[in-house]
């Protein structure tokens, strides 16, 4: 059973992620996050012993390389890695606060990076690895509002591509996944109105689905994805097409 | 085994992986001319942690990585355990 990392695990995309992993059987999940909510209890509970939490607050980076190390023992080699974890602030840029800026920037960008270096190193050296990074629509478009989190997650698609280059070498495929608006705690913020808005603009007329990104995240684990690397897949309903 | 041949046995094995022609290995050879890329030096961090539980480089302080075979090795002998 080959060992998947997803970050961001206990909610919204992260959990519909672990859970379809998990529930496909050709996957040992570890969700992490900082706090197992009710919801992935319950996750846990269903899926047979394939899906387990472990807490780690990823925007500690200082604590990184020994939680990796820690999953590592404990779980042995691992496949796969979704960098999902990440937080939304929404504001106008002139007045959101600098430690907003810099706790986004933390947990979306630097967060990922260092978990991705020391998870990477040992795909490397095992000469076997998938890495999934959340990107968003947003890293290439536009929204008021959003400008801080549009950067951390244009920089997501760069450093998806650029390290792509760097480890395929040793077999280890890196693609991102830009998804449009989603219904999560995430993107809560956004009232009907603006939901309306989106929905009309988008090809399908309604909104993708956490589970839609899952399935993604799947076949890019899958034997499907083996010659997908360094390239972001857009799940957005057609928003923009 | 000692920490240095558990080291020049990784390379050996990764060198091999590779396709790399190792010179001999002596304490003063720089390590860029030891026909490792920075690859096979990450492959070589990576399974060194492994084996020895320890990666000196994310303990140091600073971010300078050694130039020659023998500091490298000093690295893994003189990390704290």
């Amino acid at each position: 059973m080959r060992n998947v990392l997803v970050t961001g695990g206990s909610r919204g995309i992260g959990i519909a992620i672990a859970r379809r992993l998990a529930a496909s059987g050709d996957y040992n999940v570890v969700a992490v996050a900082r706090r197992e909510s009710r919801e992935l209890a319950a996750a846990i509970r269903q899926a047979q012993r394939r899906l387990h939490f472990r807490a780690c607050d990823l925007a500690a980076t200082d604590a990184i390389p020994v939680f990796a190390k820690s999953v590592r023992d404990e779980f042995g080699t691992i496949y796969g890695l979704v960098n999902n974890a990440g937080i939304g602030t929404d504001g106008l840029l002139a007045t959101m606060h600098n430690s907003e800026i810099e706790a986004l920037i933390r947990l979306n960008v630097l967060a990922p990076i260092i978990l991705t270096k020391y998870v990477a190193r040992h795909m490397m050296a095992d000469g076997l690895g998938r890495i999934v990074n959340i990107s968003s629509i947003v890293a290439s478009t536009g929204y008021s509002g959003l400008s801080v989190y549009a950067a951390s997650k244009a920089a997501v698609a760069g450093f998806t591509r650029s390290l792509a280059r760097e480890v395929g070498r040793v077999g280890i495929t890196v693609n991102a996944i830009a998804p449009g608006f989603i219904d999560t705690e995430l993107t809560r913020s956004l009232n009907d109105e603006g939901r309306r808005r989106i929905t009309g603009r988008s090809a399908l007329r309604r909104l993708p689905e956490a589970d839609d990104v899952a399935s993604m995240v799947e076949y890019l684990l899958g034997e499907g994805g083996r010659n997908i690397t360094g390239t972001v897949v857009t799940v957005d309903a057609g928003n923009t097409a | 085994m000692s920490v240095k041949s558990k080291i020049f046995s990784a390379m050996k094995q990764i060198a091999e992986e590779q396709k790399v022609t190792l010179p001999p290995l002596e304490d003063d050879l720089p390590l860029n001319e030891t026909g490792f890329d920075s690859l096979a030096f990450a492959i070589l961090v990576a399974r060194l942690e492994d084996e020895l539980g320890i990666d000196p480089f994310t303990v140091a302080e600073d971010a300078a990585f050694p130039s020659t075979l023998g500091e490298f090795v000093r690295a893994y002998e003189n990390v704290p355990a």
